[in-house]
């Protein structure tokens, strides 16, 4: 699994940690019970403080995408989140205000917004579709973000 | 964690030599288990604030406090809880590389030999290879690995990666992150002062820019990359020389500007927004980018 850090992104590393790898369990490049990098060589690879990484792994559990079993290491979830259906809707409605306010500094009208949030919804699916298609087909598609 | 004991306190330091004052009223606190970065230009006063925390100088007002002792009174208690890699390495000349590590070992309570082994493979030394023909970067090598098979609470670093290649730089520093937090990383604090700031841009969750020997700006890395941002905007055709109340810095260059902010990004892009820009970026000022620029941001913070 590939990482990469911008210092410049204006984001807290570790959150940028965090995002990579819904992103990779979104997109189907990482599976429901495989392993995440170790904190050690992750951290030696990407020359970041090992306290980074264990916070972005802390906060990736706390949201219930990965779990923690001692002595082996990290491990993606199969997808429940563990909260509520409204507290989901809640969270997902922040991103989106996030990228509408995007769109209308970009001047992105609403048609083509829509047009592009289809797209990259396709293309999520497409991904995983792909990916499922390469080992045994055991997982359901995933939720998309 | 936040309740333990700080790994360094130092407050109101100062010591001059002779007439001049090298550090002048400096407070910091350094948490257990952070990697602290202290950053300065060269004569900024940050090799005397380390040597008093090593009770090499006494501090003439102020106090220093490691691990909640003083350096002075318990010299011995402090000095064999921390490891100190300093600018210039210097080993008994006669001594081989085998020597020099059994040598340190002695001094030690506790050695771990398996990352003495690790790390002698690793950067590729020759135990019998004798001090004195060592080459720059191999003497820091040494004296990195003395300073962590004691895999002390404490590592104090002191320009260590100046003077080295790139590969042996980016090697020192995945050591540090690698080999000496591998156990414990709770209880394992580096200290590590630095004008080359971007090698450690990664590692450093906390910093403090000494200038004058004057503590300049202490701030958390991830809210310093948060706070401090520039902004650079292109627009079609010469504006008029651009006003932006609360903007830190304008430099304006044609068509071009480039505008420092502080925490007010967001209203500053707005306003850019307005003006109908050709292209409007926004990126995080890096550490090495915030320690230049430390003069001018911290001018109207107050």
């Amino acid at each position: 699994m590939l990482f990469q850090i911008d210092f410049k992104a204006g984001k807290p590393v570790y959150l940028q940690l965090v995002d990579q790898v819904r992103h990779a369990a979104a997109s189907g490049m990482l599976r429901a019970g495989e392993p995440l990098p170790g904190i050690r060589p992750l951290a030696e690879e990407l020359r970041i403080n090992r306290n980074t990484i264990a916070k972005a792994y802390a906060e990736l559990e706390s949201q219930g995408t990965i779990e923690t079993v001692p002595g082996k290491g990290c491990f993606l979830k199969a997808n429940n989140s563990p909260f509520t259906k409204v507290v989901r809707d809640k969270l997902l409605e922040k991103e989106i205000d996030g990228a509408v306010v995007t769109a209308h500094h970009l001047q992105i009208g609403h048609e083509a917004f829509l047009e592009m949030v289809k797209e990259r919804l396709d293309y999520f699916e497409r991904k995983s579709a792909a990916s499922n298609d390469e080992s045994s087909p055991k997982t359901t598609p995933r939720r998309k973000e | 964690m936040k309740e333990s004991q700080p790994a360094i306190e130092i407050r109101d330091l100062t010591r001059r030599y002779g007439k001049l004052e090298a550090v002048h009223g400096l407070s910091l606190t350094v948490r257990a288990g952070c990697c602290y970065g202290f950053f300065g230009r060269n004569g900024a006063g940050k090799t005397t604030t380390i040597k008093c925390l090593l009770n090499l100088l006494r501090p003439q007002t102020g106090s220093v406090r490691v691990f909640g002792l003083d350096p002075q009174r318990d010299e011995v208690a402090v000095k064999s809880r921390l490891a100190y890699v300093p600018d210039a390495v210097a080993f008994y000349p006669w001594m081989t590389v085998r020597d020099t590590l059994e040598y340190f070992a002695s001094f030690r309570a506790h050695w771990n030999r398996d990352i003495e082994n690790d790390l002698v493979k690793r950067f590729g030394l020759d135990r019998n290879q004798k001090a004195a023909s060592m080459s720059k970067g191999q003497k820091t090598q040494l004296a990195l690995i003395t300073a962590i098979c004691p895999e002390p609470e404490l590592l104090v670093l002191d320009e260590p990666t100046s003077g080295l290649d790139p590969i042996v730089r980016r090697e020192f520093i995945e050591t540090v992150i690698g080999a000496y937090q591998s156990s414990d990383p709770a209880n394992r604090t580096v200290f590590v002062s630095t004008h080359l700031i971007s090698e450690f841009e990664g590692l450093i969750d906390e910093f403090t820019v000494i200038e004058q020997g004057r503590n300049l700006l202490t701030m958390n890395a991830d809210d310093a990359r948060e706070r401090f941002k520039k902004i650079s905007v292109r627009f079609s055709a010469e504006p008029a020389k651009l006003v932006l109340p609360g903007a830190l810095q304008i430099k304006q260059t044609g068509r071009e500007a480039e505008i420092l902010a502080n925490g007010n990004s967001e209203k500053l892009m707005a306003e850019l927004q307005s003006q109908n820009p050709e292209e409007l970026r926004c990126e995080s000022l890096s550490l090495e980018e915030i320690f230049v620029a430390s003069k001018v941001l911290t001018q109207s913070a107050k």
